[in-house]
C-alpha cells in the first residue's frame, strides 16, 4: 500500500476531495517527520512508538588502508510496534492468506 | 508527539472540523493497521517503509538464569525510515549542534 493508496481511501470513504485528501495524508506524514527531526519522540497508541536515537561519534579507520576516519555523531530512528498491532500481525495470515493448510 | 498533535496539525492546515479531522486521521491509521494486520507492507514516501517480516523459530536464553528457551517462530513489523528521512533527521541535529556552539562561543549579539 502506497500513499497514493491511502489518498484513494480517504476520498472514496470520507467524501472529501482528491485535494484535501492529499493534503491530509501529506500533513499527517509531514507532522512526524517534522517532531522526529526536532528530536522528539512519537507515540501512536495502537501502532507503535518512534524514538530518537542519538549516535556517539568515534574514531573510525577505512579497513583498507588502516586510515582513521572520524565518524561524526548522527541520529536514528528506531521503531517500537505497539501490543496491540504486534499481536495483530503475529496472528495474521501471509498475503493472500496462503497460511491456511489445504485449499 | 502523540495522535492528538497530528489531528491539531490536519486541522489548522487542511481545514476540516475538530472532529471531522480525528476521524480522518484515526481512520488512516486504522487502515495502515488493517493493512500491516494482512501482511501487505506499507510505503510512504519520504517518511519510511513498514513491513512484515516472518521470523524463524531459534533458541534464546534467559539471561537471568541462563536457562535455553525456544523462542516461537512469529512475524514481526518493522519499520524502515526512507533516505530522505534519515537525511532531514541529521541536517537538523548538525545545524541544531552548530546553533550550540555558536552561541558558546559568542552570546548572540542582535
Amino acid at each position: 500500500m502506497l500513499k497514493s493508496d491511502l489518498i484513494n481511501i480517504l476520498v472514496v470513504k470520507r467524501n472529501v476531495t482528491q485535494k484535501q485528501a492529499e493534503s491530509t495524508i501529506e500533513t499527517i506524514f509531514d507532522s512526524m517527520k517534522d517532531a522526529l527531526c526536532r528530536g522528539e519522540n512519537i507515540e501512536i497508541r495502537g501502532l507503535g512508538a518512534f524514538h530518537v536515537k542519538h549516535y556517539e561519534g568515534y574514531q573510525g579507520r577505512n579497513p583498507k588502508t588502516g586510515e582513521v576516519i572520524p565518524v561524526k555523531p548522527k541520529r536514528g530512528i528506531l521503531f517500537r510496534t505497539g501490543k496491540e498491532l504486534r499481536d495483530r500481525v503475529n496472528q495474521s495470515e501471509e498475503p493472500g492468506g496462503t497460511s491456511s493448510t489445504g485449499a | 508527539m502523540t495522535k492528538a498533535d497530528i489531528i491539531e496539525s490536519v486541522y489548522e492546515k487542511v481545514g476540516f472540523s475538530k472532529k471531522e479531522a480525528a476521524e480522518i486521521v484515526e481512520m488512516v491509521f486504522d487502515t495502515i493497521k488493517e493493512t500491516l494486520e494482512h501482511s501487505e507492507k506499507i510505503k510512504i514516501s519520504g517518511f519510511g517503509n513498514f513491513i512484515v517480516r516472518d521470523k524463524k523459530s531459534r533458541v534464546g536464553r534467559n539471561p537471568q538464569t541462563g536457562e535455553e528457551i525456544e523462542i516461537s517462530a512469529r512475524r514481526v513489523l518493522t519499520f524502515r525510515p526512507s533516505q530522505v528521512l534519515k537525511n532531514a533527521l541529521n541536517a537538523s541535529a548538525e545545524a541544531a549542534e552548530e546553533a550550540k556552539r555558536a552561541a558558546g562561543q559568542s552570546p548572540p549579539s542582535a
